[in-house]
């Protein structure tokens, strides 16, 4: 019996593995798309310098290769959660200024925003496959840059857009360590780790 | 008369010690002076009007200047000094100056005629993705006189280490320290020699620049009795760490010889693929590139490889056996095959063949005879 489970556990983890990468392809043509309207429709340089932008989940990671499983989980589950909240906040903003004026924006936001909790979603599954089960989320996400002029708020959502564009490739990746049989696939805690 | 010569000897020993002893002092100094000359190089730019004073020697000494072992006209002197008018690249080679009379060398240089470096050529490239990535440089036109590189690399306020590879000695290789950053590379690459210095820079992100190599190891089969198919195979590159994490896309062209346009298949995964449209009984020529699945540029193409689709064997040649069938199943009179030649002496060597050959006939002429 418990060989059965776990041997269902097992094929579960590589299903959600699976459709994860290929939804985190998707998003990542998406965002790629979403970030050329956005630069059009902003007037910016599309190869504008971004400074590090506030609130934003970073996807530069050290010594990637030697995280475990449990690690990548939480770290992409976390990142996604904050896109989440950072994107519905864009598209709030975006209906605010332009509304009806810019309905393709809109939807292209409205979608990747729909990809982006469907992937946060297959990353609390895969963490409950673990018996370790999702982080509670933190509130409502990171506090707006309300300090920001309007120019600086355009440049902060190209930054959100970019950022979102790398984490796409590295949950790709991610994933992919997961359905490899070696230790970087692990999903045994560390003791570093939280419970 | 033996006597004599000895005494003469005796006289004569002390010179011989005393002169090696003068000999070898002049000649280690004659050998100083000179690896000091030799080492003397003077890099000039090509056009450029070149002064050579004989050392201390005044102006109006009387001086002898040669190039190369040949003594300079001299029309090329003011006073003791050696003028070059716009020198050329030919000029180049060991200047050397000696007193008027005495034959003293006073003055030697090693004249490398150049050019200051124009601006480097840099480009960098990351073929095994996510180890590192190598910077390549070379000089758009030769400067004929030593260079020297120099390059940095700076991930936003980091200074990396890129290390020379041996050969090539024009390129060197960093390693990643983040992966997934969206903070520029720049690489500012500087060239220098005697006559000035030349400089480049690059900027780049860290998944513009993943450009793996070639596929390897590229293979085509015809199909067995598949007159219109080309089994294709290959490897992923060598240089690619790890496919399996970093998986690779494919592109491959093929077309055959007679016809210059390219059919084109892209595979997102597997490293084999069937043509099945290949013109029959045609030579293909056919190629493969790779890409990361999702990052970067496609490879440069493939070693090209040839095949031809199978096709079936001509039955214009029928053996002797068929011969025997079609005369023991004729109810006609005994006809030989138009092809087969049982006793041709062509193809038959030696007389013990030969009358072998002949026994054959006979019993084939007795088959024919009996089924009449």
């Amino acid at each position: 019996m418990a060989a059965a489970d776990s041997s269902s556990a097992a094929l579960r983890r590589r299903d959600l593995c699976s459709r994860g990468i290929r939804l985190a392809g998707k998003m990542r043509s998406d965002v790629i798309d979403l970030l050329d309207t956005y630069v059009e429709r902003q007037g910016l340089d599309a190869s504008a310098s971004v400074a590090v932008v506030e609130g934003v989940p970073m996807a530069a990671v050290e010594h990637w290769d030697e995280q475990t499983g449990t690690q990548r989980l939480l770290e992409n589950l976390a990142a996604y959660r904050a896109f989440r909240a950072l994107l519905a906040q864009m598209l709030e903003e975006q209906q605010e200024q332009l509304g009806e004026a810019d309905a393709a924006l809109g939807q292209a936001l409205a979608a990747v925003l729909l990809q982006v909790s469907a992937f946060a979603y297959h990353l609390e599954e895969l963490l409950r496959l673990e018996s370790r089960g999702p982080p509670s989320e933190e509130g409502a996400g990171p506090p707006p840059p309300s300090h920001l002029g309007l120019f600086e708020r355009k440049l902060w959502g190209l930054g959100v857009l970019r950022e979102l564009a790398q984490w796409a490739v590295r949950s790709a990746r991610d994933l992919r360590q997961l359905t490899k049989p070696s230790p970087g696939s692990s999903l045994a805690p560390s003791p570093a780790e939280s419970p | 008369m033996v006597g004599e010569a000895a005494e003469l000897l005796q006289m004569a020993n002390p010179v011989p010690s005393a002169c090696c002893m003068v000999l070898a002092v002049v000649v280690v100094v004659y050998a100083q002076r000179h690896s000091q000359q030799e080492s003397h190089i003077q890099y000039e730019r090509v056009g450029a009007d070149v002064t050579m004073k004989c050392g201390s020697m005044d102006w109006d000494a009387a001086v002898t200047w040669t190039a190369n072992g040949t003594d300079i006209d001299e029309s090329h002197l003011n006073g003791s000094y050696l003028i070059l008018k716009k020198v050329d690249l030919t000029q180049s080679g060991q200047y050397s100056c000696y007193e008027g009379s005495s034959w003293h060398l006073k003055y030697q240089t090693y004249l490398r005629v150049g050019t200051p470096p124009r601006e480097p050529v840099l480009m960098c490239r990351s073929n095994n993705y996510p180890k590192g990535f190598y910077c390549s440089w070379h000089l758009p036109t030769p400067t004929y006189i030593p260079n020297s590189f120099n390059i940095s690399v700076i991930h936003g306020t980091r200074e990396m280490v890129c290390e020379k590879d041996v050969f090539p000695k024009n390129r060197c290789h960093i390693r990643y320290l983040q992966l997934f950053s969206t903070v520029k590379y720049k690489v500012t690459l500087t060239v220098t020699n005697a006559l000035g210095k030349n400089s480049t820079t690059v900027t780049f992100d860290e998944f513009a620049i993943v450009k793996p190599d070639p596929p390897e190891s590229v293979v085509a089969k015809p199909v067995p009795n598949n007159p219109r198919r080309l089994e294709v195979s290959w490897q992923n590159p060598s240089s690619w760490p790890d496919p399996e994490s970093f998986p690779l896309k494919f592109f491959l062209r093929y077309r055959p010889l007679i016809l210059d346009q390219w059919q084109h298949v892209e595979l997102s995964d597997g490293t084999s693929h069937t043509i099945t449209d290949a013109y029959a009984g045609k030579e293909y020529i056919i190629q493969v590139a790779a890409k990361d699945n999702d990052i970067g540029t496609w490879s440069d193409w493939s070693v090209a490889v040839h095949a031809t689709p199978w096709t079936e064997e001509p039955k214009h040649l029928t053996t002797e056996a068929q011969v025997t069938e079609t005369t023991s199943a004729s109810t006609s009179s005994f006809m030989p095959p138009p092809t087969t030649k049982i006793c041709d002496k062509g193809a038959v060597v030696g007389s013990g063949a030969v009358a072998v050959c002949w026994t054959a006939g006979l019993v084939l002429a007795a088959y024919g005879v009996l089924f009449i």
